[in-house]
């Protein structure tokens, strides 16, 4: 959908000059120009095909410090001109703010074509082929013992264009590529069923591992729970997957955002320069790494993307910012308007094996239920799915119990990180083991593991 | 066209004495309060769609052996206005426009869509959807016949939509005094308020023809207490599909709403964790609806069941629940946020029975689903927008009142747990499903006494309808977003205080 780019960055110029012409002192114009294939097979046969080409206008008008938004999926000329009028009338309206406006420009230094992120294999994919890995990647699911149903494999692939102009004088534009397959899967009896699933991806072909992968990978997830029973309530060292620990680290990238911090709704308001995990912790969000997931030349509002750690060796260095909350808390952007991009906890040197053998009682936590994380307090009490540990080794599968803890008491309590990071999302880390946690089961009975 | 134009210039800019317009292109539907016109309206008008137009379309749609096709038109307006920090921080407008496309072949769906409303750009989209079908001949597109939706359960003669920006910051200035007002505690308020109006217009190769206004509105206000180092947060909202009278209606002003979040977070702020493991459990009225609707209502929803893999795919006439448990959807109660004239296939809406006396008595289909299962759609095929195709989803979801008064639950319970407002839930289609409280109380010797924080309730759908012990008679109501495949939903979801015999709380020891 690229071929007209240069209409669209033209439209975004001429708005920015309407906008200005209207009244307003700053005004920003995004474009999104993308189309999007999805296949989706469900027992053996084509399901879902979807195919679409989509655009999405947005605007930023500021008047004295006062701020309206618009966006459109019409971008017909008189519905936009109509927008942008609106919007600095709508502006004047709205309170005065000192902090709000566009960014001081800067000017984006990496090559967008040295990043990684538009792979012209994607775009050489036939549907044919797209359908054949999703068709695949699930009859292989199927094959393995105890998989019952299959919930659906998918292969979807992206080409997007982004186009951003500024009264500043910014005028930026990218075009990124994505190809991600996911496979789901159901398994166990009666009541007690389990479903479970694994996805893969990125802005390259060659982030898509063979279908057998995907297949045996989201397989071996369910299969495992097959059997899953409670345990008792009991607080116990607990090792965390690779998933996990990137939920974890998602949470953590709440509260370190601008908006938590000043909204004082953060437990880590007030903590930059302080130990906030153990000194083993290292936390990187990368804007620009190669390939990366979430890799691009510069954030929504047009400040280069760059490379922000977050926690070193255990200390709160930097919080994620955008202009807007840098401004409000007398810091700089760090480029991470629209959140986080590559978000990462460095890895460590003990093998996962090893890991699992230093517990003797504990759970080996493989995934999650539920939203109950909450930013301003770090309490974590969800639902959890696990494997049992005795004496260093797997003994059971675990569910319908829930895990609770404190996400400031387990960055401290992270005793052994892994040297098992692997980048194949937004968001991703290795292996850990913390401390403790609350598992909420049956009523506490006598010590081990319950029933 | 320009009416349009001049009437949404005058709406959305908000220009302050423009107060309420109500020429323009929806004067005479509106003001007369009935159902819109059929015909394609908005779309021919505004953009120049004609029914000639939209018959090639579908017959592209159908050129490669599809059964079945559909196109769902969509132009919508929404607005929000946002207050925190004392000022009114941002406005928003959007607008959507275009259409998907859908073409059925079996059990497999195609779909393509697209915002440029022009004949060759509908016909790539057509195609593309058309592809489903691998084989088979061109099926033929019935002339349409017009039909305007059987029933109005929106208010639309004064569209809360019609009102001005100036008339939308006076609410949410109004609910946000209220909670900052409401106790020195409260460090920090947002108060929020958006609406939507949108037009759909619905075809399909059978002749279809139909077209929805749906109005949407919704305030929210936050609030955040402070005290000893202590931060807790509460909320409360109010909206549907209502006019400009609903703020000013006693129980839903935003004063109202204001206090009540501020309430809820003071209370919060001398909470303590509960007790972990299980015990018995009362849900209260108030906002327990959302347990209904994922725990009970989505393994009801028919695509899980013609695929099997919803728990509920195979207990058509079984017992699923305690004889006390009667559970409906019903999207036709007037101004509901759930409600609906027609669902996004153009099927009528109605009332569902699905559980009566804990007997598993229907789903909640629509037309890929009731064809699955040799049944019909009851009109709960839903769309977050036309870059969607339709999924089976809730409207209105309810736990039937029962007998009993909320006092003689609680005081039922010597040790154990009660839940009152939630910040979310979640189920698989296994029946595990797990919610986080943001409220809740002990029970101790049938009496509610500490407030409770971040406490979660999990279970597995099937034991908990079957250990529901008591019923209330107190039904209420809580507005939610239902997320399925991606998509957002309006939903509400009812109950009333009722007991399960056992749950597990998870919560900090």
């Amino acid at each position: 959908m690229s071929t007209d780019s240069n209409d669209l960055m033209a439209l975004a110029d001429s708005l920015v000059k309407l906008g200005i012409m209207k009244g307003a002192d700053e005004i920003e114009v995004s474009i999104g120009d993308g189309s999007q294939f999805r296949a989706g097979i469900r027992d053996g046969a084509l399901e879902t095909l979807t195919e679409s080409g989509s655009r999405q206008l947005a605007i930023r008008a500021f008047v004295d410090g006062r701020t309206a938004n618009a966006s459109s999926s019409d971008l017909s000329l008189d519905t936009l001109d109509r927008l942008v009028t609106n919007a600095v009338a709508r502006a004047r309206l709205g309170g005065k703010d000192e902090f709000a406006g566009l960014p001081q420009l800067e000017k984006v230094a990496v090559d967008a074509n040295e990043l990684g992120i538009f792979d012209p294999a994607i775009l050489a994919l036939t549907p044919e082929e797209k359908i054949a890995y999703a068709t695949k990647s699930e009859a292989i699911g199927l094959k393995q013992a105890g998989v019952t149903k299959s919930l659906g494999a998918s292969f979807v692939s992206a080409d997007e264009t982004t186009i951003l102009a500024n009264s500043k004088g910014f005028r930026g534009s990218y075009r990124s590529t994505g190809a991600y397959a996911s496979a789901a899967f159901q398994a166990g009896e009666g009541d007690n069923l389990f479903q479970d699933g694994w996805f893969e991806g990125g802005p390259m072909r060659s982030a898509l591992p063979e279908p057998e992968v995907l297949a045996t990978t989201a397989a071996r997830r369910v299969t495992r729970l097959i059997g899953a029973r409670k345990v008792s309530t009991q607080k116990v060292p607990v090792v965390v997957e690779p998933p996990v620990t990137a939920s974890l680290l998602d949470f953590l990238a709440e509260a370190v955002s601008g908006e938590a911090i000043s909204r004082r709704q953060s437990f880590l308001v007030d903590k930059l320069g302080s130990a906030i995990a153990a000194d083993t912790v290292t936390i990187v969000d990368d804007g620009l790494l190669k390939r990366g997931f979430s890799t691009a030349p510069f954030d929504s509002e047009g400040v280069p993307r760059r490379t922000t750690t977050l926690v070193e060796a255990g200390v709160l260095k930097s919080y994620l910012l955008d202009t807007y909350y840098g401004r409000k808390l007398g810091m700089k952007s760090t480029g991470n308007a629209g959140g986080t991009t590559n978000l990462y906890l460095k890895a460590g040197t003990a093998k996962p094996e090893a890991i699992m053998a230093s517990v003797e009682r504990g759970l080996l936590l493989t995934g999650t239920i539920g939203f109950g994380t909450d930013p301003t307090t770090g309490d974590i009490s969800i639902g959890a799915f696990g494997l049992w540990i005795e004496n260093g080794v797997t003994t059971f599968p675990v569910a319908g119990v829930t895990i609770a803890g404190n996400l400031s008491d387990l960055l401290k309590g992270v005793e052994l990180i892994g040297d098992d990071l692997r980048f194949h999302g937004a968001t991703n880390g290795p292996t850990i083991k913390l401390a403790e946690m609350t598992i909420g089961g049956t009523a506490a009975a006598a010590p081990g593991a319950g029933g | 066209m320009g009416k349009l134009q001049r009437r949404e210039f005058l709406v959305l800019a908000g220009a302050g004495a423009g107060a309420y317009v109500v020429s323009g292109f929806f004067a005479d539907r509106l003001a007369a309060a009935t159902l819109p016109a059929p015909g394609l309206g908005l779309f021919e008008e505004r953009f120049g769609v004609t029914a000639e137009m939209l018959r090639q379309v579908l017959q592209a749609a159908l050129s490669k052996g599809g059964d079945f096709a559909d196109l769902f038109l969509e132009y919508s307006t929404s607005n929000a206005v946002e207050m925190e920090d004392d000022i009114i921080k941002e406005s928003d407008e959007n607008i959507r426009l275009g259409i998907g496309i859908r073409v059925l072949k079996g059990p497999q769906t195609g779909f393509g869509f697209t915002s440029q409303l022009e004949l060759d750009a509908m016909r790539r989209a057509a195609l593309t959807a058309a592809a489903i079908a691998a084989s088979g001949s061109a099926g033929a597109v019935a002339p349409f016949a017009e039909r305007p939706p059987g029933r109005q359960v929106y208010q639309l003669r004064t569209p809360f939509s019609e009102g001005t920006l100036a008339d939308r910051i006076a609410l949410v200035k109004e609910g946000y005094a209220a909670a900052a007002a409401h106790d020195k505690r409260i460090v920090k308020v947002r108060s929020e308020i958006s609406d939507e109006l949108q037009v759909v217009t619905i075809l399909n190769s059978e002749g279809l023809l139909t077209t929805d206004v749906r109005p949407q509105a919704r305030m929210r206000v936050t609030a955040i207490a402070e005290s000893d180092g202590v931060r807790v947060t509460g909320s409360d909202n109010a909206g549907g599909r209502i006019g400009r009278a609903f703020y000013a209606t006693p129980g839903t002003t935003p004063k109202e709403i204001g206090t009540r979040a501020a309430e809820e977070a003071i209370i919060l702020l001398g909470a303590v964790y509960p007790a972990p493991g299980d015990q018995p459990v009362v849900l209260g009225n108030k906002n327990s609806g959302v347990v209904i609707h994922e725990a009970v209502g989505h393994p009801f929803e028919a695509d899980g069941v013609w695929k099997k893999t919803s728990i509920m795919w195979d207990r058509m006439g079984q017992k699923v629940a305690s004889p006390l448990v009667t559970i409906y959807d019903d999207a036709t109660i007037p101004e509901a946020r759930g409600s609906l004239n027609i669902d996004d296939e153009g099927t009528a809406t109605g009332k569902a029975m699905l559980v009566e006396r804990g007997v598993l008595t229907g789903y909640l289909h629509d037309r890929l689903s009731a064809r699955m299962l040799s049944a019909t759609s009851n009109g709960h095929g839903r769309r977050q927008s036309f870059r969607n195709p339709p999924l089976p989803r809730m409207n209105n979801t309810f736990l039937a009142q029962g007998e009993t008064p909320p006092e003689e639950i609680v005081a039922s319970v010597k040790k154990g747990f009660y839940a009152s407002s939630y910040e979310g839930g979640m189920v698989q289609g296994t029946g595990k499903f797990t919610f986080s409280v943001n409220l809740g109380y002990l029970i101790e010797g049938g009496k509610l006494t500490a407030p409770v924080k971040t406490a979660t309730l999990i279970g597995i759908n099937l034991q908990m309808l079957n250990d529901i012990e008591m019923v209330g008679n107190d039904l209420g109501t809580f507005l939610g977003s239902c997320g399925k495949g991606g998509q957002s939903a309006p939903v509400t979801a009812g109950s009333p205080t009722f007991k399960v015999r056992e749950m597990t709380v998870g919560g900090r020891a």
